[in-house]
């Protein structure tokens, strides 16, 4: 088949972008895949808080959790999340598992040390 | 050893602002450059830095791509911000990819219809870059 330059250009900008798109798809589920650095240190079914947790947990807040709870976790589109009244172990159910409709899950996002991280953080709110 | 949580967003925070400044450039030097009345030193001048914005560009896309996918730990939709920030990202990245790809394979032997096309594409792409640095600029704004 006799393609002119430009059809050859245009197929490979087509297929090279193809691929990246490709590329990014595959790295995105390789990375979902990877254990977290964290992953060896296993949690205890008590969630222990610290004070340098909740420090590291204040980065993860800053990430995954401010969008809706607000700079300060005072609540926007999620609830105000100062002086919570429910158990650690149900703080980290929901953030793990979410809220249908209304929050998603971090299961794949945080493992457990980091979610008692956030755990540690959402302690230190009064 | 532990990686500091916030070396991704670091990076990826050095190294959007490329590819997004890159495509705008591409844009504004290829739009100057095709407008321009006549061939002239200043035309040519024009091109080239139309074709090298867009090659760097395009080639910017790779680590900002990837440091976002470390950032977000493979989340490639999201909610929110975050979803209406990758609803530009992808078809940016591609855009940005291919017409890099399209400008190294013709250099400066493509027809002017084609190179409308490339010209109308590109804009679009530029377009779609704004897009997501706009959502991006939410999320830490937000955050």
């Amino acid at each position: 088949m006799n393609l002119s330059l430009e059809g050859k250009a245009l197929i490979s900008a087509l297929l090279v972008a193809s691929l990246s798109l490709g590329a990014a798809g595959l790295a995105a589920i390789s990375i979902r895949a990877m254990p977290s650095s964290n992953a060896a240190i296993t949690a205890s079914p008590e969630i222990v808080t610290t004070p340098e947790l909740a420090v590291q947990g204040r980065e993860f807040f800053g990430t995954s959790c401010s969008e809706c709870h607000g700079d300060d976790a005072t609540g926007d589109e999620g609830p105000n999340l100062h002086n919570l009244s429910i158990s650690n172990a149900r703080i980290a159910h929901t953030i793990k598992n979410g809220i249908k409709g209304e929050m998603p899950t971090f299961a794949k996002k945080y493992d457990d040390k980091q979610i008692a991280a956030l755990v540690s953080y959402l302690r230190s709110l009064h | 050893m532990t990686i500091d949580p916030a070396l991704w967003p670091k990076l990826h925070g050095a190294s959007v602002h490329f590819p997004v400044a890159l495509a705008m450039a591409a844009a504004l030097f290829d739009g100057l450059g095709y407008v321009w009345p006549k061939p002239s030193p200043l035309k040519t001048k024009l091109q080239s830095a139309g074709y090298f914005t867009i090659i760097l560009g395009a080639l910017g896309t790779f680590p900002a791509v990837l440091s976002g996918l470390f950032m977000t730990k493979g989340e490639v939709l999201g909610h929110d911000a975050l979803l209406f920030h990758h609803l530009f990202v992808w078809p940016a990245f591609a855009g940005l990819v291919g017409l890099g790809v399209w400008r190294v394979m013709m250099d400066d032997k493509a027809s002017p219809r084609s190179f409308i096309a490339y010209l109308t594409v590109l804009f679009l792409t530029a377009g779609l870059m704004a897009g997501a640095g706009y959502w991006g600029g939410e999320m830490i704004l937000n955050s």
